[in-house]
């Protein structure tokens, strides 16, 4: 349950900078927050009780083993996350280029 | 029979392969995606006749479902999958020029990254699996991020920043939802999801929904998420927005309806999908009206044309639904046909107002009837393609003899009356004003064959819509009948 | 005030989900498709970790997306940085001191040997492709921070992506051809617990392993010379 808690938790910290700080850093950081409180959830959601990790071991026979569809799941998702975080880090470096500042309110060039 | 993983896995190994076939020849890489996107169009095509009768089903590993990924093909997906194919490959020869302009070095990149764009679209539409359409959706957003921001300028940088951090959002919350859906049923198949899903109570449900949606349909430009689009799509290289406005949104609305329809299958949400439909309609083309810059207008307009689909997807009787995606299909042909017109009208005047188009139609004059007849098209003027779909949607939002879809019905037509208006203007200002009257110069001829092909099939398939409709009837009766689709996986 | 709303909104989102997380009970086995794996998957697939099975064997198309996720990633900044890129003088950096650079020196090649390790063990301890290759590109990283100079070719890092995925797509393709079915386990499962075993997976893994370490590389080296 705790776990629950703490993925959500950070789902909600993450979403949270995303919509209110303005230095553009923050909410690349908060982006990443929200990846990680996801991938939390999605690991948690596989876990058995009293369930090891899903590795054969010499001669250990059948024992009860945690979900591996979650982990490999998460696998995935970790590196969608780092492509997607690598490309945002550039576009920050060009964006500090064009404008010198990375301060959100200030780039707003597009009108409505 | 060939096997429907090729559509996917050739272009994506040719795709790998580019830097080393660059070590051949410098000039090779910007003929590959037009090659790819060749190899799928045929192979689309040839696929369509089976499709008809039944889905083919394709496991990826050769274990049964629902323990393996499989790709499900019925006629929706063909048909997406031909229109990604069609408008990848003409849009594809028309970069072949115009990316080349202007460009300091070498552009293999771009070529790479729009191929694999095309890879995640087709990715999209052939997929049974709902994590195997997260990644390829994740594809095509991650690749569109970066063609949108591909020219480096100020107002790309900054479109491709807010465009991927609401994308980045979508994709954390379809996540969620994934998870939340593995756990209550233990499964990833849609096809499985879908027959387990009436053991959980609906309230429970609506979560996973909304969240899927939402995450769905950022990218597929549902209002009110639809932010980043006019920014995105004007910002981008001319090219780009022809392939992100005439595909992208397509298959973000694939996601939503694939998801509605054959995952959840809750009737009670389409009256409300029609709601947003129009709702998106009406703020985009009243958005469009205003917009001095060409892009910006043409991309309001496909924020416009998607609330249109999405409201004949809300209609949700046999008619409606092919009425949404014929509409769908006259979208992409009209929408990319006016970008490519577009950019080469932009890259002539050097400006992109629409006060500097003045006297294009004799500078320019086969570019400004490409144009043009893009333009009749979109709004709905017989006899080409948008006629037919827009007539086929009114009339079933009529049949359906529903106060609120007369309504619905009448707020269309009143934004039709407003799409005429700012067309209309445009296409005035470039036939009937007088401009600098500098030596006619059109586009070259690598550009003027594809958008000369858009308007033969716009023309073709408005005169004669049957040689489409068995097609689109299939495709419909797919998404409705959500037995079907169980039965055939499972 | 922007702030309230943001709160508003997201408690009323957290709590929607709350809701209906009562329908998925923490801790119990909630599924058929993962026992399957766990009870079938050494005899099917040869490998002892099921994990790797799951992302390299059921759902083997996951990972091409993945890889191809990755590879993108790594063109858009190529594309996005290179546009910028002044050509480069000496860059004015501080020289590393003695204990930074006599442990790089003593640091690079075990960490290249624990990351090889990783690579090849895939199937059959915790590990594999993407995990061996983030080590071996962490060991290039310590290169550029420990011993100035020092910069990766990025011929030769494109080079090495488009092996490794292209031997991804093509061990698919070879499945599609010899058994009807894409991604097909086609050679020999050996016997479980030995290094050759698993079919398919540990060239996939090898293959996966370069390519993620060269692409990880090219981005360090993109994000390093992007930087004004």
């Amino acid at each position: 349950m705790i776990y629950y808690i703490g993925a959500f938790g950070l789902v909600f910290i993450g979403l949270y900078i995303i919509l209110t700080k303005r230095n553009l850093i923050k909410v690349i950081i908060g982006l990443n927050i929200l990846d990680t409180g996801v991938n939390l959830f999605l690991i948690s959601v596989g876990y058995v009780r009293e369930g090891t990790a899903p590795i054969f071991s010499r001669g250990s026979g059948q024992v009860l083993m945690v979900d591996p569809v979650p982990q490999a799941l998460v696998l995935t998702s970790i590196v969608i996350g780092v492509a997607v975080l690598a490309l945002a880090l550039s576009l920050a470096i060009m964006l500090h280029k064009h404008y010198g500042t990375l301060n959100l309110q200030k780039v707003k060039e597009q009108k409505w | 029979m060939v096997s429907p993983v090729l559509l996917i896995a050739v272009p994506l190994g040719l795709a790998f392969a580019v830097p080393l076939l660059r070590l051949i020849s410098r000039r090779i890489p910007k003929y590959i995606p037009p090659v790819a996107m060749l190899f799928n169009l045929v192979l689309s095509v040839s696929l369509m006749s089976s499709t008809l009768k039944e889905a083919t089903v394709v496991s990826i590993g050769g274990w049964d479902p629902p323990f393996c990924i499989n790709l499900v093909v019925d006629s929706l997906s063909i048909l997406f999958s031909v229109l990604i194919a069609l408008v990848g490959f003409l849009v594809s020869i028309y970069a072949l020029d115009y990316i080349e302009m202007g460009a300091t070095e070498n552009t293999e990149k771009y070529h790479m990254l729009y191929l694999l764009l095309l890879v995640g679209a087709t990715g999209v539409v052939l997929t049974g699996d709902i994590f195997n359409l997260f990644v390829f959706f994740e594809i095509l957003c991650i690749s569109s991020y970066a063609l949108v921001a591909y020219l480096g300028d100020k107002a790309g940088v900054e479109s491709g920043i807010k465009y991927l951090i609401q994308g980045a959002i979508g994709s954390s919350l379809i996540l969620i939802a994934i998870g939340i859906l593995y756990g209550m049923f233990g499964s990833l198949n849609i096809a499985d999801i879908a027959s387990n899903i009436n053991s959980i109570g609906s309230i429970a449900l609506f979560i996973p929904l909304a969240l899927l949606v939402t995450g769905f349909g950022i990218e597929g430009a549902l209002f009110p998420l639809n932010g980043w689009l006019p920014d995105a799509h004007s910002s981008a290289p001319s090219s780009v927005s022809a392939i992100l406005s005439g595909i992208a949104i397509g298959v973000g609305i694939y996601a939503v309806a694939r998801v509605i329809f054959t995952l959840f299958g809750v009737s009670s949400i389409f009256p409300f999908l029609a709601i947003l439909g129009v709702l998106t309609l009406l703020v985009g083309e009243a958005s469009a009206f205003k917009q001095n810059n060409l892009k910006r207008m043409l991309a309001y307009s496909s924020i416009g044309q998607i609330g249109l689909i999405v409201f004949g997807l809300g209609i949700a009787t046999y008619h409606g639904i092919s009425g949404g995606l014929f509409q769908v299909v006259s979208h992409a042909l009209g929408k990319s046909l006016l970008f490519m017109a577009a950019g080469y009208m932009i890259y002539r005047t050097g400006s992109m107002d629409i006060s500097a188009l003045k006297g294009i139609g004799e500078r320019m004059p086969l570019t400004s009837i490409a144009f043009t007849i893009g333009a009749f098209s979109l709004v709905g003027l017989p006899p080409f393609v948008g006629f037919a779909s827009k007539f086929l949607i009114i009339q079933s939002a009529l049949l359906k003899q529903d106060v609120l879809f007369f309504v619905l019905a009448v707020l269309v037509l009143l934004a039709t009356v407003i799409e005429v208006a700012y067309f209309l203007r445009v296409c005035q200002i470039i036939h009937f004003k007088e401009g600098n009257n500098q030596k006619k110069e059109d586009a070259p001829l690598v550009a003027l064959i594809p958008m000369f092909i858009l308007v033969s099939l716009i023309i073709i398939i408005g005169i004669y819509p049957n040689l489409v409709f068995d097609f689109l009837n299939s495709a419909a009766s797919g998404l409705l009948d959500k037995l079907a689709y169980i039965e055939g996986v499972l | 005030m922007r702030r309230i709303i943001a709160i508003v909104l997201l408690t009323i989102v957290v709590l929607g989900i709350a809701l209906s997380l009562t329908e998925v009970p923490f801790g119990t086995p909630k599924t058929h498709v993962g026992d399957y794996y766990v009870k079938e998957g050494v005899k099917e697939t040869g490998a002892v970790n099921i994990v790797t099975s799951v992302v390299l064997n059921y759902r083997g198309f996951d990972t091409l997306g993945e890889v191809t996720v990755l590879f993108i990633a790594t063109i858009g900044l190529g594309a996005l940085l290179t546009t910028h890129k002044e050509r480069k003088k000496k860059r004015d950096v501080m020289p590393a001191s003695l204990i930074l650079s006599t442990g790089c020196r003593f640091l690079f090649p075990l960490l290249l040997i624990f990351g090889i390790y990783i690579i090849i063990h895939g199937h059959l301890s915790p590990g594999g492709g993407f995990q061996g290759g983030a080590i071996i590109a962490s060991a290039f990283l310590l290169t550029y921070l420990g011993c100035q100079g020092v910069r990766i070719s990025e011929r030769r890092s494109k080079l090495t992506e488009s092996l490794g995925g292209l031997v991804f797509v093509i061990v698919g393709v070879l499945g599609l051809i010899f058994g009807g079915y894409f991604l097909l386990n086609f050679l020999p499962k050996g016997t479980p617990f030995s290094l050759l075993s698993a079919g398919i997976i540990p060239i996939i893994y090898v293959a996966i392993g370069f390519k993620v370490g060269s692409e990880l590389v090219s981005v360090i080296d993109n994000l390093m010379e992007g930087s004004t």
